[in-house]
């Protein structure tokens, strides 16, 4: 089943053109990695796709009333932002208020919470302040929030930047189990070797266009990484799994 | 807010009431003061008169003031997501003061006894509507501080103008003493006209919790999760003009309530936005109450304003935060 259906999504900040008619899917089951340099559209087209900026096109999110979309998707934002020196727990909670009803949070909820911060292996900070953890935590903690909310489809704006390479790895098998069980997982990646590795399918952005898009092998071949990144690379497809290194520039591309 | 807390902080606010119901300068006993209160008919003698129209009014006032302030100043400061937001920043208390000091100026204000405390929520109403225009529908969250800051220096700049132009220096030092924020020789007709903006503003407010709540992970996560930021916004905006505007009205304008009240009280609730409301509106009563008897306290024959009081504790205690802020920075 189709979780988002994005189609000719176009945004202009001013008279600068930010995405130029992206079309894209993700199915059930999927976990699709979206790549591209620094002011590709990454960030423009998550948030245009939930709805949270002025776009022309048709996003299936964004038609949705606010507490559906909430319940149909959710989203990590870019910019780890947390105002107030709450609990950890407090914060992974808020995740479930698209699901509160009257009564404010339930058993079932609690168990949604444990079991996200039990996933992002949090459950030890749980009353800690969120202000004063350190970066790699806060963001893992900010990953339990959006795994709490237990939608069919997660959309990650680069949730992996930051952290240390274990943290990097657990995050990606995270996403990769939640495809596994039937959920859908858009992410927004620039380490392309995790990209290879852990993604069913990468969709690269190049100045505001779908530049490329298939299985990781595919869009990660030599010639798109010139036109797209503007580098070349090393791609193996080794015995523990695809092996990604970036080598060197080829041009500027800016 | 957790059950011990709103408990403690209910019991400060009873017994502050009972002492501002009990402090005067007429020197009624305990039991003549309570049973008073409540005796009407043929037997209302002066006693009774006192406690009736003099008393209840002012610990009313003093009530209604500061739970409004608090949750106004807590509701803010979670919209904004900062510590140093508090309910004067939409405009609302300057245009309120305006409106206040040019009825006292033309004189209407002795024509009626409701002259001024209306014209006071007519100029809250106009910034309300300004705010809301200059703003714009979907501006974020600094759109709306800078509006309130232009407004705020803007109805500043008139009230100034208006003191000015004043024909003698006895209505200038009547417009002053309003400005400073007091409740004295206030009457039961302020609590009702009050009353209905307290009411109001302050169920629109406590209703705003969860979105508050997360607004904590900033607008765009907020939004994802089901907020409509917009109409969020709106209500804020009504709430804290419904409130601000409607003790401004009778109480004249009383500083740093809002601004200090949320932030002592924030450690005690776990930070969150949502409690943080409930327990504000309490704290605010009590920190009014508390302030409106030490004024009787200090300087009996005196007539030292609220506002001056609550200000004199206020400023320093923002000058800490400042302070403590600066810490944490380094």
């Amino acid at each position: 089943m189709t979780l988002m259906a994005l189609d000719t999504i176009a945004v202009s900040r001013g008279r600068r053109p930010v995405l130029g008619g992206v079309t894209l899917a993700v199915e059930e089951g999927e976990l699709v990695g979206l790549i591209g340099p620094n002011g590709a559209g990454k960030t423009t087209l998550l948030r245009a796709a939930m709805g949270l900026l002025h776009c022309a096109g048709h996003s299936s999110l964004a038609d949705l009333a606010p507490r559906a979309r909430a319940h149909a998707a959710a989203f990590l934002p870019q910019a780890r932002e947390v105002a107030w020196p709450v609990s950890v727990e407090v914060l992974v909670a808020l995740g479930r208020s698209p699901h509160l009803g009257a009564g404010g949070i339930g058993e079932a909820d609690r168990a949604a919470v444990a079991r996200a911060m039990a996933r992002m292996q949090v459950a030890h900070l749980a009353s800690r302040p969120a202000t004063e953890l350190s970066g790699g935590e806060l963001a893992r903690v900010l990953i339990a929030r959006v795994l709490a909310q237990e939608t069919p489809l997660v959309l990650a704006d680069e949730p992996t930047a930051g952290l240390d390479p274990a943290a990097q790895i657990a995050t990606m098998e995270v996403f990769g189990a939640l495809a596994a069980e039937g959920k859908g997982v858009l992410v927004a990646l620039h380490d392309l070797g995790l990209a290879a590795r852990h993604c069913t399918r990468l969709v690269a952005l190049s100045a505001g266009r779908v530049a490329a898009e298939g299985q990781p092998e595919a869009v990660l071949a030599p010639e798109v990484l010139a036109e797209v990144f503007g580098i070349a690379a090393h791609f193996e497809a080794g015995p523990e799994g695809p092996v990604f290194q970036p080598l060197r520039v080829l041009h500027d591309n800016r | 807010m957790s059950r011990k807390l709103g408990i403690a902080l209910g019991a400060l606010v009873l017994l502050l009431f009972a002492g501002s119901l009990l402090i005067g300068p007429a020197a009624l006993g305990l039991g003549e003061s309570l049973a008073a209160l409540v005796r009407g008919g043929a037997e209302r003698d002066a006693v009774a008169l006192v406690m009736q129209e003099v008393r209840l009014p002012r610990a009313l006032l003093g009530l209604m003031t500061g739970a409004s302030l608090g949750l106004a100043g807590a509701a803010m400061q979670g919209f904004l997501r900062n510590p140093l937001a508090e309910p004067g920043l939409i405009g609302t208390s300057a245009s309120a003061a305006l409106g206040a000091v040019i009825a006292l100026q033309t004189g209407i204000a002795s024509l009626h006894l409701l002259a001024l405390p209306g014209a006071a929520l007519l100029g809250a109403l106009v910034s309300v509507g300004l705010i809301l225009a200059i703003a714009g529908p979907r501006g974020g969250a600094l759109a709306l501080i800078l509006a309130g800051i232009a407004l705020s220096a803007l109805a500043g700049a008139l009230t100034a103008l208006v003191l000015n132009l004043s024909p003698n220096p006895f209505a200038a030092a009547e417009i002053v003493f309003w400005m400073l924020g007091s409740l004295t020789d206030r009457s039961m007709v302020h609590v009702g006209v009050a009353a209905p903006f307290v009411l109001a503003g302050g169920a629109v407010l406590i209703s705003l919790g969860r979105g508050l709540d997360a607004l904590t992970l900033g607008e765009d996560a907020a939004a994802a999760l089901g907020v409509n930021l917009a109409r969020l916004r709106l209500l804020v905006i009504l709430g804290a003009a419904a409130l601000v505007g409607g003790v401004t009205a009778v109480a004249g304008a009383i500083g740093f309530v809002g601004l200090v009240v949320p932030h002592v009280l924030r450690p005690f609730v776990g930070a969150r936005p949502s409690a943080l409301l409930p327990a504000s509106a309490l704290g605010g009563a009590a920190m009014v109450l508390a302030a409106d008897i030490a004024v009787r306290l200090i300087a009996p024959d005196r007539d030292l304003k609220l506002g001056v009081l609550t200000a004199m504790i206020g400023a320093p205690f923002f000058l800490h935060l400042i302070w403590r802020l600066r810490r944490q920075l380094a």
